[in-house]
């Protein structure tokens, strides 16, 4: 039994983790091993010129950097939108925050790609078709959701005793919010910057409808695009894949046990 | 996105598992303050989520052609949009596909995803270390990276499935290119999508496995319970709400998959893996025809409404407590 258990779970960890191994495996490879018709399964010789190949090609400095500036931005506004908002939603008591936190909900259900045409269409009509800003707004509002009731769920579990020490000591709410809040409510953040990051990094539809301009791509795009060009050169491609996956894949290794977690907290009742 | 997969959670999620809360502590000054600091979350919400939301249902009651795109005159189409979308004889093969590929993509996630996630539970610490591993390396592939990788892996005479297919002896399958056939370009998608989002669902399910107390276990050891009426009995039971939660979301991004079809098909060969989305954003974007593209999201939208009306309600019913 437990051979057969163990059979089955590196049969899995080999089919699951193979097209990873083989990203890398290729992007290691030199030009003439990865066009070859028997596959060679070790990188060797080795050789780092499919990442400078991919570094070389036209344009992905400048959309590596395009994608570095949207997503950071993206990234710092809204985690302070959603700071704001969730400090709103846990510490006061208002009429109108039911409604605003069952819309928040309701909002997240919509099929996203069903907002493809009419946000393409309300931006070229304010004329933030092409732009950053345009781009970065549409990212900031699809992660809100989350990032609001992410940090709703972390500022609950801080208690309120903690600030009102405070204010009885003279604090006036923003040295609260500042002093006390932030620095308790840190792990949350990473957590909920690193969901930001990701989804504006990954992004591809919205990105590809909004910046039409060459210039104005993001890696995926950039991607995507080289991709399709005839002659593909697979090296340089995989190669500039693995450079963009990188960041996700340490940043994800990182928190992945907190959503899980926060996935399942108290779904089970023992 | 999105339709980003790597959309790891959801507030839908977690309000569904989380339940009832208490009531906010402080009640002194509420004043504006609290308005005050919703107004830009708010505002961003209602401005980007919001209005397009509107404006979708606004623009597929629209002629809205190309030639309104420059001109900025848009004349009224009435319920024309509607009523061409659903005339085309292309919209009986669009759902029948969408739908039946949706269900293949939850059918395959679920049975694997649970079949993984029980199986871990069962595993000495070292080997399920190596499965969470997978599992993680899996998930975290940006979807257009791996959608690529899958092109290179997939690729006619250099791909290494190919190669590897043609060694266990399919034949000569080194020429061939998945894409040409509608049943074989289903398969290579099903592939890529399954791939990414078995490590959510396997995780998630370990997660609540993990919580069911052993006790009920041992209970059952002692009553000389077999393994399927443990499963039955005790694991199903316990696993019930996650499982839902899970195949609810599974079915919302599966039926909204567009990135993996759009790169690996474009929706061809001539249409056959053409979907809802896909088909939404061709007819809105390369016919530029945004009216039409919109009542075909509308009618998407509604159509995901109705497969998920129940949770959907129950999410509702629950914001009642919050």
């Amino acid at each position: 039994m437990r051979i057969a258990r163990n059979a089955a779970a590196t049969l899995f960890c080999v089919v699951w983790l193979f097209p990873v191994y083989w990203m890398v495996n290729t992007a290691f490879k030199p030009y003439g091993d990865i066009l070859s018709t028997t596959p060679r399964f070790l990188p060797f010789p080795f050789t780092l010129a499919n990442f400078a190949d991919a570094v070389a090609k036209p344009g992905f400095l400048r959309d590596l950097g395009n994608s570095v500036l949207v997503t950071g931005a993206v990234v710092v506004a809204a985690i302070a939108v959603a700071f704001l908002a969730a400090t709103a939603l846990t510490r006061f008591r208002f009429p109108g925050r039911r409604s605003f936190l069952i819309g928040v909900l309701v909002v997240q259900m919509v099929p996203v790609p069903a907002l493809v045409i009419p946000l393409f269409l309300s931006l070229k009509s304010v004329h933030l078709l092409n732009t950053f800003l345009g781009l970065g707004l549409t990212y900031v509002a699809l992660v809100l959701p989350f990032t609001i009731w992410t940090l709703r769920g972390f500022l609950q579990g801080i208690p309120v005793e903690l600030e009102e020490a405070a204010m009885v000591d003279g604090a006036g709410r923003g040295t609260v919010i500042r002093r006390i809040l932030l620095p308790l409510v840190l792990p949350g953040i990473i957590a909920t910057s690193v969901f930001a990051f990701i989804t504006a990094w990954n992004d591809f539809l919205f990105a590809y409808v909004v910046m039409k301009d060459q210039s104005g791509y993001t890696l995926p795009v950039w991607l995507v695009s080289f991709s399709t060009s005839t002659g593909t050169d697979y090296g340089g491609l995989i190669a500039a894949s693995t450079l963009f996956a990188l960041p996700v894949v340490v940043f994800f290794a990182l928190v992945q046990r907190r959503l899980v977690e926060g996935m399942t907290a108290g779904a089970v009742k023992g | 996105m999105t339709a980003d997969t790597t959309s790891t959670s959801s507030p839908a999620a977690a309000m569904a598992v989380a339940g009832a809360e208490p009531p906010p502590r402080r009640r002194r000054h509420p004043h504006l303050l609290p308005y005050g600091l919703l107004l830009p979350a708010a505002g961003v919400l209602a401005l980007v989520l919001g209005c397009p939301l509107i404006r979708l249902v606004i623009i597929s009651g629209q002629d809205y052609g190309l030639r309104s795109l420059f001109t900025g005159v848009v004349g009224w189409a009435g319920l024309a949009n509607y009523q061409a979308v659903l005339t085309s004889p292309d919209l009986a093969p669009v759902l029948l596909r969408s739908i039946g590929f949706c269900a293949a993509l939850v059918v395959g996630t679920l049975v694997i995803g649970l079949a993984v996630a029980l199986l871990m539970g069962r595993l000495g610490r070292r080997m399920r270390a190596a499965v969470s591993f997978s599992l993680i390396a899996a998930w975290a592939i940006p979807n257009v990276a791996s959608t690529l990788i899958w092109k290179w892996l997939f690729q006619p005479v250099y791909g290494v499935v190919n190669w590897l297919l043609t060694q266990i002896g399919f034949g000569d399958l080194t020429q061939h290119d998945w894409t040409t056939s509608a049943f074989s370009a289903f398969t290579l998608v099903w592939l890529l999508v399954v791939w990414q989002s078995v490590p959510f669902v396997a995780l998630t399910l370990h997660a609540g496995l993990t919580q069911i107390p052993r006790s009920y276990y041992e209970a059952a050891a002692i009553d000389g319970a077999g393994p399927v009426r443990v499963f039955n009995a005790i694991t199903l039971p316990f696993l019930r709400p996650i499982l839902g939660l899970v195949t609810i979301l599974s079915v919302i991004w599966d039926f909204t998959v567009f990135n993996q079809i759009w790169i690996l098909t474009q929706g061809g060969p001539s249409g056959q893996t053409t979907t809802l989305g896909v088909w939404t954003f061709t007819t809105a974007f390369s016919q530029n025809s945004f009216g039409q593209g919109g009542a075909i999201a509308v009618v998407s939208v509604v159509l995901l409404l109705a497969l998920t009306a129940v949770y959907v309600r129950r999410l509702v019913r629950s914001g009642e407590s919050i």
